[in-house]
């Protein structure tokens, strides 16, 4: 029959290898995945003959993924819990690649109307369902679009942790519990009066980053309160190593430490280790 | 009564039109040829990298690939059930068959995408690949495949298969000789069909055989893929990027395009069998 | 599919052991907590379900007999070529026309927070399923032979009485097991789904509030797939919601051969 010999075609096209080439694949968090990602077609160009493929899902994917062996590279945007540790067993290596800050973004309207900064203990309330109305502290009067994410994001558990006290804390207020970093600066953007948490690389012209109360003092979501510290919903991004890994991937987790891989994390946002 | 109806019937009427109209007007701005042949592998949404381009092709060869293979796992089976069917099955077999094969076709593709992840990225340890996302689309499209085959054998005249064993042919030469040759646009049309169907499946992919980035053509079988269907989920969600989104509505269209070729032939196909 | 069932229950045994039936009804999802009650997504799937065919039958069924009935035979393959061209749109890509169409548009008709709402879902899937009704109630119209049509005239019956007590007594199998198809299509809709109903997985407050983000079945199980550690409880979790998933589509899909079976 015709159409089994094109199949059969399909197949030889697709049995034969390409190249001999090594592929490792880095899954996680959708936070490092900007870094990871033009780092990998970075250091393509220089090693041909190593393929990484990255994908997204969140850090909790990325920790599940190196538990089960699935993947080469783990990405997450939180430290890794008792219980994963557990599962680990030591045998990982978690090497941080850079900072960020998780910052509590805003709708641009709602920025607009006055607000500019919030307390952490304002910001537990609207999270736990007790304010409910921008005009309660101060904007207009709307009734405000809590973002949640979803329980495994490495954003939330840091976000769950410095505001609402632990990294799985619930949050009754939320109105819609949105996915990738993506996802939520969509969303955002799209309202007049949302607030969420989002990575200080994802603001822009409509998703503005509410300065957070600190003993009284202002702290803004920028890489100068990372690095000072002051900014307390700050966090370190991790690519998870297996002990087993190959030598190829341990040189490319190398190649994120250095100068080229920094770089690269200084213009996606964060800041970079050294 | 009539006017009622007629208003109630209108959406039905304009929404195809205005639903293709719509995503290919949104595609405009991105859609040209280098979208289609460039290929580009970091998902093109971080914008600044040198070649964050603008090709879309290791997806339309990702997801055809999986097509390719989901319709090569698929169609052997489904002739050897369809086979089956006509020639051993007893009249209560026949009937049972047609019940699985029609409860099989209902069941959500994304049960069969849990299922894979458990059997074949877990238990059998392919990781997320090719060959398990074809394997999971086989598994999709393999009911519509097999009742199809049936209809297809069904609709032989009687006669022929009668005149075929009066001459003496054998099964196989009944099988080789007569059948196919008569049931193969109806065998064809369903493959057809099927093909579409498989190119649109996103859920039961989307977490054993896809990656985000980092692929141009798959080494082995066994190693991912991207996929149009994947890629549009993944650029539905871009808040800021006016690019990223207008690549989503291009691979929309590419996507709409690819299907509305095998479902466009699937239907010359079935009328020139009925001319037939 | 005695492979696929045993895989499911296998899967989630588990979670049934320790949770017993009655986690069906518990209203709390929070795999952190260990809370894995189904309730929230089943209502935004049952709720997504019917909006979907409140939409769709009404409008399906009317398009069948406007073309069947009023318009010339032209029209007729034009809006069946029509159909089925809509039919074969990806789940994908309709979810991009509900995120970027459909959404905004509610949230500003409505006065919404988000679009995000099982209204979202609802329409979306009714538009995913418009094709099959329509498709199987206009199959079944024509399969009525013509002579119940002249005779129907010649019993002096008007329009739209021929309509009610001919020809669509007639016709309700085959459109019963449209509907019914239809049904199963929704229930198992994921993407388009994933993307618009906003998976917050708590119970709408009141019941009957559909302008709200809200869970679904499908939708929770695209989301958190991914993440499920193999074997854990969150992973029998979520193949419970599978299972309850396939045995649904299995009833559906039973049901609508029984009647055509009644029938034929």
């Amino acid at each position: 029959m015709i159409k089994r010999s094109l199949f059969l075609m399909m197949v030889v096209c697709v049995g034969i290898p390409a190249q001999a080439s090594a592929r490792i694949s880095a899954v996680g968090s959708t936070t490092v995945l900007p870094v990871m990602s033009q780092a990998a077609e970075a250091y393509h160009q220089t090693h041909p003959d190593l393929t990484i493929t990255v994908s997204g899902g969140g850090s909790g994917v990325g920790i599940a993924a190196i538990i089960q062996g699935t993947a080469q590279l783990g990405m997450a945007s939180r430290e890794t819990s008792p219980e994963e540790q557990a599962k680990l067993d030591g045998k990982v290596d978690n090497i941080i690649v850079a900072s960020d800050a998780v910052a509590v973004v805003v709708s641009k309207a709602v920025y607009e109307s006055g607000i500019h900064q919030l307390s952490m203990a304002q910001i537990a309330d609207i999270y736990h369902g007790k304010i409910k109305n921008w005009q309660q502290l101060g904007g207009l009067d709307k009734r405000i679009l809590v973002i949640d994410k979803e329980a495994s994001r490495g954003t939330r558990h840091v976000f769950a942790k410095a505001v609402l006290g632990s990294s799985h804390a619930r949050a009754e207020g939320a109105s819609i519990i949105s996915g990738s970093n993506n996802e939520e600066q969509m969303i955002v953007s799209r309202s007049d009066n949302a607030i969420g948490m989002l990575s200080n690389a994802w603001l822009n012209d409509k998703v503005r980053g509410v300065d957070v109360l600190v003993d009284g003092k202002a702290i803004a979501p920028t890489i100068e309160h990372v690095r000072d510290g002051s900014y307390p919903i700050a966090r370190g991004l991790h690519v998870l190593v297996p002990h087993t890994a190959s030598a190829a991937t341990k040189d490319f987790v190398q190649f994120l430490l250095s100068k080229q891989g920094q770089d690269i994390v200084k213009k996606v946002g964060y800041l970079p280790v050294r | 009564m009539k006017v009622f109806l007629s208003l109630l019937a209108l959406p039905a009427l304009l929404l195809p039109l205005a639903c293709f109209l719509y995503v290919i007007i949104q595609a405009l701005p991105a859609l040209n040829w280098e979208l289609i042949v460039g290929s580009d592998t970091t998902g093109n949404l971080f914008g600044d990298a040198p070649n964050a381009g603008h090709g879309l092709w290791s997806q339309i060869s990702g997801s055809l690939l999986m097509m390719a293979l989901a319709c090569l796992l698929a169609a052997p089976i489904a002739l050897s059930i369809a086979l089956f069917h006509a020639l051993w099955a007893s009249a209560r077999q026949q009937r049972l068959l047609m019940m699985l094969l029609q409860a099989l076709q209902g069941i959500p593709p994304i049960v069969y995408g849990l299922c894979g992840l458990i059997v074949l990225v877990h238990l059998l340890h392919w990781g997320i690949c090719l060959a398990a996302g074809g394997v999971i689309l086989a598994v999709v499209i393999l009911p519509l495949l097999s009742s199809n085959a049936i209809h297809a054998l069904q609709r032989i005249p009687v006669e022929q298969t009668e005149s075929a064993k009066a001459l003496g042919l054998t099964s196989a030469g009944i099988i080789g000789r007569v059948w196919l040759p008569a049931a193969w646009p109806g065998m064809l049309t369903g493959l057809l069909l099927a093909m579409a169907r498989a190119l649109s499946e996103t859920a039961p992919v989307l977490f054993t055989a896809t990656v985000f980035s980092g692929v141009t053509w798959p080494d082995s079988i066994f190693s991912p893929v991207t996929s149009l269907q994947t890629h549009i989920f993944y650029l539905a969600q871009e808040g800021s990027n006016q690019h990223a989104v207008d690549v989503a509505w291009a691979s929309a269209t590419i996507l709409l395009g690819l299907v509305v070729c095998f479902s466009l032939s699937a239907r010359f196909l079935r009328r020139y069998e009925e001319s037939v | 599919m005695f492979v696929l069932f045993w895989f499911l229950g296998d899967a989630s045994w588990p979670y049934w052991q320790h949770f017993g039936i009655s986690s069906v009804w518990a209203a709390e999802w929070y795999p952190y907590e260990s809370l894995y009650g189904l309730l929230p997504a089943i209502i935004g799937t049952t709720w997504a379900m019917m909006i979907a065919m409140m939409i769709a039958v009404p409008c399906g069924l009317a398009a069948a007999i406007v073309s069947s009935e009023i318009l010339p035979v032209i029209w007729q393959g034009w809006m069946r070529v029509g159909m089925e061209l809509l039919a074969g749109i990806p789940s994908v890509v309709y979810g991009l026309i509900g995120l970027w169409v459909l959404l905004p548009w509610l949230q500003n008709t409505f006065d919404l927070l988000t679009g995000h709402s099982l209204l979202a879902a609802g329409m979306i899937l009714s538009l995913m399923i418009l094709p099959t009704i329509m498709v199987m109630s206009q199959d079944a119209l024509r399969m009525i032979p013509t002579e119940q049509r002249e005779a129907a005239m010649s019993m002096g019956m008007n329009w739209n009485q021929r309509l009610m007590r001919v020809l669509l007594p007639q016709a309700w199998p085959g459109i019963r097991s449209g509907i019914l198809l239809g049904l199963g299509r929704a229930l198992g809709e994921t993407m388009a789904v994933m993307l618009v109903v906003g998976s917050l997985d708590r119970v709408p407050q009141p019941i009957y509030n559909i302008l709200e983000p809200a869970q679904t079945l499908t939708s929770r199980i695209g989301r958190e797939m991914g993440e499920a550690v193999f074997g854990s409880m969150h992973f029998s979790a979520l193949m419970a919601c599978g299972l309850v998933l396939a045995v649904t589509a299995i009833c559906l899909s039973l049901l609508a051969q029984r009647k055509l079976s009644v029938v034929l």
